[in-house]
């Protein structure tokens, strides 16, 4: 076994900024494998291993709104996934986001059980699966049964809005560009109330970096909220047990009491 | 949209190749050469799941009998058809989405389910008791609580939505798309998606239940053959258990429409197993998102009314006679 001499911390440092941005600038090395009709085969169920859906910036560990919950309704801590960490809000955007964390437990439309809407589907603490056809592509969130059709042939504007939007996709060599348009101003980024408007464009990118893991990445695009477009990066990995399966997680009976508890007759049973 | 009539026969396979023989092309093949279901489908239809009375004995229609069927069904309005609604919240023709502004699969069939008689079996003597057992302990609570009301009301689950997947009073799409070793199926109502594992794999294990039970499917010839156990106990297809055994049939049989027919057992609910069978005909799409809780207004609306209804009774009490 050869033992090599320690290097200077900065010098690896240096080495893994470069391969940063040869990976980001060039063809990836790792070529996935495909399907019938030859292209990337992205069939599978995948997930994040990270906290970006309680806060899509960095953050350390934090108390949880219900103090009841204890150590299971804290925050988890994360390195955050946005690139150069913090999000370019407009000065009155940055208000709201304020307004939004501090009154979360009433506003974040996910307590509710709402469609999650895109980007945020892809990084909740659930998986989802990806149903590969030529002309379609499925992407199936067990969150709330939330559920999205890629059209890859006979790209046509939103035909209206809606809360998972509407997405057109393409094939950039080995990655999958998906053009998300026709989004509502109703759904969030994460918990921490980090937010967007009806003018919200997506453009969401899946790249095979080796035979389980993809990477992903999302440019955001919202002058009504942002002073700039803004991306962020984050891994997903695919469930390769031998059991993995998509489950329901219908959420909508488990929020009939906190939306319509305060409706019910006093005196029922 | 155009109204289109699309004559087909959906008395089996080989009955629709007899009457509307099929075009002469290939059988489709997906690219890794599985049979190809793939297409946006609509399963609206102008066969009612039971046979009406008058029709007893008689299986099918002659062609002509169909297409006069159908003329007389889809001259019906929405909100005739659906009986209790009012003009005025169910007007569907304004959008397009009334029986006859839809693509409609027609069928020689008087019925979806099959056999000389053309009705659900009769109820077992156990399930009689269950269901008026569950009328019973609703009886006056029907706007207590959320919980008390149907589940398509609650945006859970809609009545149609299966398995087996039934035409829903409108918006009846439903798109497939086939990936390796899974055939995704995407309800249009209320956007939920069946995920049907090809691989062989086994049924989740008998503790885990669901809303839509657990599908495993497998290929026989050209045909999907889809397995559905593992239902939770409030599901309740037309009274059935967390028993119900549910064995789903798709067959293409022409470029535009894949023959649908679904088997139904369950001892606990009905004295013998019966099978159905509906059309679905291609459509252009696309299908759009039904967010149905996210606009549900019509639930805490339901259960205010309730309760106002309750205070003015409580006032009128009071009030001096």
């Amino acid at each position: 076994m050869t033992v090599f001499p320690m290097r200077k911390p900065s010098v690896i440092l240096a080495a893994v900024a470069i391969a940063g941005i040869s990976a980001a600038a060039q063809t990836p090395a790792y070529q996935a494998p495909r399907t019938a009709d030859g292209k990337p085969d992205l069939n599978g169920i995948w997930q994040v291993l990270n906290t970006a859906n309680w806060d899509i910036q960095g953050h350390a560990a934090a108390p949880g709104p219900l103090f009841q919950l204890g150590a299971a309704g804290a925050i988890p801590p994360g390195p955050g996934v946005v690139e150069g960490g913090e999000l370019p809000y407009l000065p009155e955007a940055a208000a709201k986001r304020k307004e939004n964390f501090a009154n979360r437990l009433t506003l974040d439309p996910e307590i509710k059980c709402y469609l999650p809407g895109v980007p945020r589907a892809t990084y909740m603490p659930f998986p989802f699966q990806i149903v590969q056809s030529q002309k379609y592509i499925v992407m199936s969130y067990e969150f709330a049964s939330a559920v999205r059709t890629i059209n890859m042939e006979n790209h046509k504007k939103a035909p209206i809005d809606s809360w998972m939007g509407w997405s057109n996709g393409h094939w950039e060599g080995d990655t999958l560009v998906i053009d998300v348009t026709g989004l509502n101003d109703q759904t969030w980024f994460d918990r921490a109330g980090d937010f967007h408007s009806d003018a919200l464009h997506v453009v969401e990118r899946y790249t095979p970096r080796s035979p389980d893991t993809l990477n992903y990445e999302a440019t955001i695009e919202d002058p009504k909220v942002f002073s700039r477009p803004w991306k962020m990066r984050m891994v997903l990995y695919r469930d390769v047990d031998a059991n993995a399966q998509l489950l329901e997680f219908k959420c909508v009976e488990f929020v009939e009491e906190l939306m319509y508890g305060p409706l019910r007759k006093k005196t029922a049973k | 949209m155009i109204r289109r009539l699309m004559p087909v026969a959906v008395a089996g396979a080989v009955l629709a190749a007899l009457a509307f023989p099929a075009p002469a092309d290939p059988p489709l093949r997906t690219p890794d050469g599985q049979p190809d279901l793939q297409g946006i489908y609509t399963n609206a239809t102008v066969v009612p799941l039971e046979r009406p009375a008058n029709l007893k004995g008689k299986e099918f229609y002659t062609e002509a009998e169909a297409a006069e069927n159908a003329k007389k069904v889809l001259g019906i309005s929405s909100w005739e058809r659906l009986g209790s609604q009012a003009e005025v919240h169910y007007n569907m023709s304004q959008f397009g989405l009334d029986l006859s502004q839809v693509k409609v699969a027609l069928s020689l069939r008087t019925s979806m389910v099959v056999g000389p008689e053309g009705r659900v079996p009769p109820l077992t003597p156990e399930a009689q008791k269950r269901q008026a057992e569950r009328g019973a302990r609703n009886r006056g609570h029907q706007f207590d609580s959320a919980e008390n009301r149907p589940l398509q009301e609650r945006c859970i689950m809609f009545s149609t939505e299966g398995p087996p997947m039934l035409p829903a009073g409108y918006n009846s799409n439903l798109q497939i798309v086939q990936g390796r070793g899974y055939v995704a199926i995407v309800q249009e109502l209320i956007h939920s998606t069946r995920i049907i594992p090809t691989d062989g794999s086994p049924h989740l294990a008998p503790g885990v239940r669901q809303w839509m039970g657990d599908s495993r499917g497998h290929w026989e010839g050209d045909t999907l053959v889809v397995d559905t156990r593992n239902f939770n106990d409030k599901t309740a297809f037309r009274g059935s258990t967390a028993n119900l055994h549910l064995v789903e049939r798709f067959t293409r049989v022409d470029r535009d429409t894949v023959l649908y027919e679904f088997t139904a057992d369950d001892p606990a609910t009905w004295v013998r197993p019966w099978t159905a069978q509906l059309a679905l005909a291609k459509i252009e799409g696309p299908i759009l998102e039904y967010a149905c809780h996210e606009g549900n207004l019509g639930l805490p609306h339901t259960l205010n009314g309730a309760r106002e209804a309750e205070k003015a009774a409580e006032e009128a009490k009071k009030a001096p006679k």
